[in-house]
């Protein structure tokens, strides 16, 4: 609770770390923030045409009745994915190169990574609102939108909790960045994202059941209900997502502080 | 009341070996610790008192940088506690956290938010931070094409406006022009009238001697001494010019020794009636005995004095004397004596080294051995700089 306060206290550092992160992004470039739209276009353009095209998967009826597009089955799924993916990511990097800073100055050592986290909901904000922009084109907008905002707080708050008991690890033992990139590769193929679970339910039962234990496969299934589907999320993980995710954060948190009270001379 | 508690602090270092000499040396050590403990920082117990100064003092490595880590907390120490009462700013390095992508008004607001102040708060001294940093023409240009004096100016600039409560100062101040590291000294002098707490590691014992009400001296980890500023740096010297005079005892012996005989001065402070002084007054006679050893007093000779800051800037050399009157008898070592009347030297420390001339005053050698360390106090006002300018003030009538 302490570190909490402390962390509200340094709230104008992390806002200005993440502007400094952004502000130099994209500078000397031609396109500046175009980037930011290309890179998440290019993997979808890619998946679309592998596993929509190719391998010819068939999405499930939209919330209209009507749209059948597997790009954007695929996107309200993918977008959740790539702001985990971030966070994660990227918590693991900014501790690791904050070392010289820290080594100078006294400030909460999540700091970085919390500003990269906020830089990564930019980009979560910016992919979700064109989804949403080409939702309201197709006329496939419901009231089930209003559970937006909870699904970011679980999402920041399960992808945070992860990051930064990773990222201290990888303090320690630097193999952890290499655990984590192949990890995270494996699970991205372990979640319902270029496939959806009724497809695992039909194969094998207790493989889905097992997949579901899988937070990040809640998140994309609520993203999907309230974007694609526009059906409410089960009642179920209505409680239990929030409450599991909470407590991924907690126990990060509280990880991180225990871990990270002398890492300044590791860094 | 305390401003800075330090409690019995100690530090621990690991210092990891990562060498493995070979496979089965590698198989063997497994399990085996891989690192050495090394203890930077022993059962330090130290009170800083609000409002006052205290400088920390020691050769390299002794420990006084990690103890100035622990206060501004970036090391956690390993027994022991540190309490701090007060916004604190940490001078270790300037400009720590510029991003040179970023112009420089840009990077006032993240070095002031790295130092926990939020935006408003910058918003009210963000003036003075570019005025002091004399810096406003290129303050929205981005800080890579700074010079690194410029950058300094910047960082300096932005940790002393923060408003600490508690300012750590570790040896800056030793970067920047003469003008700036004034500027610098001058600020902290006034942030010290404003009741800021400041702790000051530096080599320029000068600075120290100046500025500090409390000196601590540190050894390999431990407190050698602790006290007034006179007192406790007079001790340090005694020390480092011990060791050095050790060192230049076992070069002497060594085979490839330079080929003047080099002996350590005996020289002392002494009245004129010949009673050895503890320092120098200005503006009072003094006198300089030295030593000479037998093989350096020379018919031929004759001999100077330069006089150099601790940091070795010559402040002038003394007129020669005149050739040693005695001759052909010197089976002894020698004693020639140096008179100042009065002594315009300024307050401080300095070191006089003895130059030996042939004959018609040709330079033979600055005998870098024979050479003292020797203070100044005052007792009267103290002349700015080094010493005072003779000259006579007249009015000239209309």
């Amino acid at each position: 609770m302490k570190s909490v306060r402390e962390l509200w206290a340094y709230r104008n550092l992390i806002y200005n770390l993440a502007q400094r992160e952004l502000r130099a992004r994209y500078k000397k470039s031609l396109l500046g923030w175009v980037w930011s739209l290309l890179n998440p276009a290019s993997i979808l353009a890619v998946y679309t045409l592998v596993f929509g095209y190719l391998f010819d998967a068939k999405p499930p009826v939209a919330g209209n009745g009507h749209t059948k597009v597997f790009a954007l089955y695929l996107f309200a799924g993918l977008w959740v994915w790539n702001y985990f993916n971030g966070t994660v990511l990227g918590a693991i990097a900014a501790l690791q190169s904050s070392g010289p800073l820290l080594n100078k100055v006294y400030f909460p050592p999540a700091c970085p990574a919390l500003a990269n986290t906020l830089t990564v909901l930019l980009q979560a904000f910016i992919e979700a609102g064109i989804l949403l922009v080409i939702m309201i084109l197709l006329g496939n907008v419901g009231w089930v939108l209003v559970f937006f905002p909870l699904l970011i707080l679980c999402v920041t708050l399960f992808s945070v909790g992860i990051g930064l008991a990773l990222s201290v690890y990888n303090v320690f033992y630097r193999d952890v960045n290499y655990l984590v990139t192949i990890g995270m590769n494996v699970l991205f193929y372990a979640t319902p994202i270029i496939y959806s679970i009724t497809m695992v339910e039909e194969k094998n039962e207790t493989l889905a059941r097992i997949i579901e234990l899988n937070p990040i496969a809640h998140y994309v299934q609520w993203s999907r209900d309230i974007f694609y589907g526009l059906t409410m999320p089960s009642t179920v993980s209505l409680v239990a997502v929030p409450l599991a995710s909470f407590l991924f954060f907690v126990v990060g948190l509280s990880v991180f502080n225990r871990k990270s009270r002398d890492i300044a001379q590791e860094l | 009341m305390s401003s800075i508690r330090v409690d019995n602090v100690s530090k621990r270092f690991r210092l990891y070996t990562d060498r493995a000499g070979s496979v089965k040396e590698l198989f063997t050590s497994f399990g085996r610790p891989k690192y050495e403990d090394f203890w930077a920082v022993r059962n330090v117990s130290l009170d800083v008192e609000q409002g006052t100064v205290a400088g920390l003092i020691g050769h390299n490595g002794c420990g006084k940088s990690t103890l100035l880590r622990m206060m501004a907390g970036i090391h956690f120490p390993t027994s022991g506690e540190v309490h701090t009462d007060g916004r604190i700013s940490a001078l270790l390095e300037l400009g720590a956290g510029f991003h040179p992508e970023l112009t420089g008004r840009e990077n006032v607001y993240l070095n002031a938010s790295i130092l926990g102040l939020s935006k408003k708060q910058t918003d009210q001294i963000f003036d003075r931070v570019v005025d002091f940093s004399g810096l406003a023409p290129f303050i929205d240009s981005p800080v890579k094409h700074y010079s690194s004096g410029m950058y300094v100016r910047l960082g300096f600039s932005v940790a002393v406006h923060v408003e600490p409560q508690i300012l750590l100062v570790d040896e800056v101040i030793a970067v920047g022009d003469e003008d700036f590291q004034r500027r610098c000294l001058d600020h902290i002098a006034s942030l010290k009238a404003a009741g800021v707490t400041i702790v000051l590691v530096s080599h320029g014992l000068g600075v120290v001697g100046d500025l500090c009400d409390h000196v601590t001296w540190m050894d390999h980890g431990v407190v050698q001494q602790s006290g007034d500023p006179e007192t406790v740096i007079g001790a340090y010297l005694h020390e480092v010019n011990a060791v050095e005079a050790e060192r230049l005892r076992t070069e002497e012996g060594s085979t490839d020794s330079v080929s003047l005989p080099t002996r350590t001065a005996e020289a002392e402070l002494v009245d004129d009636s010949g009673q050895p002084l503890e320092f120098a007054i200005s503006e009072r006679p003094v006198n300089l005995r030295i030593r000479l050893p037998q093989e350096l007093a020379d018919e031929e000779h004759s001999y100077s004095l330069v006089i150099e800051t601790e940091s070795g800037i010559i402040v002038g050399e003394t007129e020669m004397s005149a050739p040693l009157a005695r001759s052909g008898l010197l089976t002894d070592d020698f004693t020639i004596r140096c008179r100042f009347d009065p002594l315009l030297l300024a307050p401080g420390i300095y070191v006089g080294r003895v130059r030996i001339h042939g004959r018609g005053g040709r330079l033979a050698e600055t005998m870098g051995s024979l050479a003292i360390s020797f203070r100044v106090r005052s007792e009267s006002s103290v002349p700015e700089g080094m010493f005072r300018l003779p000259a006579t003030w007249l009015e000239d009538q209309g």
